[in-house]
Formats: C-alpha cells, structure tokens, sequence
C-alpha cells in the first residue's frame, strides 16, 4: 500500500544521513501541507498567527527529526508534531482546541500565496540571541549566504558555523517555550 | 520572517543528533552497572546467590521486575517518538502488575497465618524501602534525559513508564543483596518502592518532558 507522504520517507532518511539538498527538499515538500493543517486547525489565529505556528512546526520538526523512525511513515510522525504545537500554541492564548489527528490527511495543502506572510514571532525570537547567533540566523536565512561564505564573512570556520547555527536554533526553540508559558 | 527564509537556515544546519536508542545504551549500560557494583561493595550480594537464582520463587521477583523493566523501557522509547502515544499502550505493564498480585495472593494462600505477618513485615523492610529508590536515580534520570532529547507528545504518560521501568530494573538489581524470598515480602514492599519512585517520576515528567 503506496501510502499518500511516503515520498517523504526517502527524502528525510537522506537528510538524517546528512543529505541538505534533500533535506531542504523535504522541509520545502511538507510545508504547504502542514500549512494547510495548521490554518485549517487553527484559522482563528489569522494568517500572520497561522504562519507563525507553522514556522514553530518547522522548528520542532527540525530539532526532532532524529525521532524520526526509518522504515515508519513520515506523515504520522509530522502530523503529531503538529497537532502538539498547534495545541501549544492555543494554550499559549489562553484558549483550548480539540484536534483529532484522524482529520489531518484529509486538509489540503495550502501555499504561502503571492505575497508571502512575515510571520513576526520567529524574528522577534531571533532578536533575542546573541548578536553572532542572529547574524549567521540572518545571514544564511534571509539574505541566502552559504554556511562558507558567512564563515568567511565573519572569520569563523565552516564548521564552527554549523556548530553556532544548531545551537542558535535550539536556543530559539527554547526562547519560544520561555515566551510561550 | 518569510518560512521560505527559515527552511533556509534549517536546512543549512547539517549537526546530526544521535539516535535515541543509542543515547539510551550509552545512558543505562552504565546507570546499571553502577547499581550493580553499588550494591555488590556497600550492601553485599547475598550468600546463597546462586542457590537463589535457581529457585522458583526467588527469581520470579527478579523476573517480574526485569520485564517490568524491559517493558517499561520499550514503551518509553515508543513514547519518545511524537506519534507514540497514539500507539503506545500500557496494557503489559498491567499484565505484569497482574503477576505480581496474583503471586502475593498465591503466597498469602499457601503461607500458614500465624506466619503471614512475620513474612510481611520482614527484617530488611526500611533498607528495601531506601536502597530501590537511590538505586533508581540514575536509570530513571537516563531514561528521562533520553525522553527529553525524544519528543513525547504524552509527557506524564512517559514520565510514568520511565519511572517504571527505572525502579524495575533497581528492583531487580536490590534482588541480588535481598534474602527475603516471601512474595508477601517483596510484592509489598518492592511493590511501595517503585510506586513512590514512579510518582516522583511522574510528576517530573508531566513538568519536565514539554517541549
């Protein structure tokens, strides 16, 4: 049985060995999907909130990923990841939300649109790093310079880049759950 | 900031995160042999150790509180896994906990009455009482670190089956120091240990596993 998502299964096994390429592929093919759960779910946050929760989706995704079982189904495991940070995020507001997660497969994926959303939490969080956390954030993120170019940039060797990006993202899940509860 | 710009930075962090299962070994191989050796130096294992590990009724505690401890542990890595607790379920534990009292009632059957309170209170009843608690911190602190680099959307639920199968396998170490073969000894009070400690587990884990 070709379950619907089973593309994704190669994609992060290829990530998780340290494949970017696949692994931006796979962050860009799960996007419009969560997206879609997340302003079905949660469409009384606004677009601007919904991209927010997803942007904290993405997050998690990234900083779980390694919970991901090879061999089982992607969707489950991203659609649970989901469902936790949409609740989350409605808990946040002080408001609560039933999601039975037999309805995720049936919403359907949503682009970000013409005019991307600014999702405002994300940028908010990363002003509270540390200045050199935020700018290699920045740097590779907003303005798409290479993990080598922005060590060059910034006299920093490739590999202490990677090392200062993982912790910074971390540092933001953390920053987010402090300003969450 | 645009998702587009996020998945950018995301994707560029390449820093590989062990695989929880190792992180597990890596945690317990040494949690449990430092209980072991704690046990053998300070209390002592017990004289007739060999005897007892063929005899029925004192290996069944540590029999019952090692699959508890397996048990547990599965489903603490099942837990770990944000989808697993939609798929874990807790059932086996209960079969074990069934064992367990049926055992105890067995013994109180079988066991004459005048002796029955003898055989309940014991000697060894607060040593019991102290040592499968500070034998499981280490364990029950592995498995909970392991759960917090996991992503458990159940957090008491995993704080409960790590607290579980922690005490279960410090039962089971304690079984080689303890001589009191009575089940109506070690159900209670081996029984009261790892309820207290999967409590405190509990508790920790509801506060300490959200992410």
């Amino acid at each position: 049985m070709a379950e619907q998502g089973d593309e994704w299964a190669p994609l992060l096994m290829a990530a998780n060995a340290g494949d970017a390429r696949a692994y931006a592929r796979f962050l860009q093919a799960v996007t419009p999907v969560l997206r879609g759960i997340v302003r079905a779910k949660g469409g009384s946050l606004g677009t601007a909130g919904c991209e927010d929760v997803l942007q904290e989706v993405l997050l998690a995704i990234h900083l779980k990923r390694h919970t991901w079982e090879p061999g089982n189904p992607v969707r489950p495991w991203a659609y649970a990841i989901t469902r936790h940070k949409v609740i989350d995020a409605f808990r946040a507001r002080g408001r609560k939300i039933d999601l039975p997660i037999e309805d995720f497969a049936e919403v359907l994926a949503a682009d970000a649109g013409p005019d991307p959303t600014e999702a405002a939490d994300m940028a908010k969080m990363i002003g509270m790093l540390d200045t050199r956390s935020a700018t290699i954030i920045r740097k590779i993120g907003l303005e798409g310079v290479s993990v080598a170019e922005t060590g060059a940039a910034m006299t920093m060797s490739e590999g202490a880049v990677r090392v200062a990006l993982h912790r910074a993202l971390k540092t933001l899940a953390i920053l987010r759950e402090r300003h969450v509860k | 900031m645009k998702t587009d710009d996020l998945i950018r930075a995301l994707a560029a962090d390449t820093v590989r995160r062990p695989h929880l299962r190792t992180t597990l070994v890596l945690g317990m191989v040494p949690s449990m042999a430092i209980a072991v050796l704690a046990v053998w130096f300070v209390l002592g294992f017990r004289a007739d150790l060999l005897t007892a590990l063929v005899t029925p009724i004192s290996i069944a505690r540590i029999l019952l509180t090692g699959v508890l401890g397996l048990a547990a542990t599965r489903l603490a890595l099942m837990l770990a896994r944000p989808e697993g607790g939609q798929v874990a379920r807790l059932w086996p534990l209960a079969a074990v906990a069934a064992a367990a009292l049926g055992l105890l009632v067995w013994a109180y059957v079988s066991t004459p009455a005048e002796a029955r309170q003898m055989a309940t209170v014991g000697k060894t009843m607060t040593t019991c009482l102290v040592t499968i608690p500070l034998l499981s911190v280490l364990p029950v602190a592995t498995l909970l670190y392991v759960l917090r680099q996991g992503a458990t959307t159940a957090p008491m639920r995993a704080g409960f089956v790590a607290g579980l199968a922690g005490s279960g396998f410090a039962a089971a170490i304690y079984a080689l120091h303890c001589t009191e073969d009575s089940p109506l000894f070690y159900v209670t009070w081996y029984g009261l240990a790892i309820m207290g400690v999967t409590l405190v587990s509990t508790l920790i884990g509801a506060r300490a596993l959200r992410w």
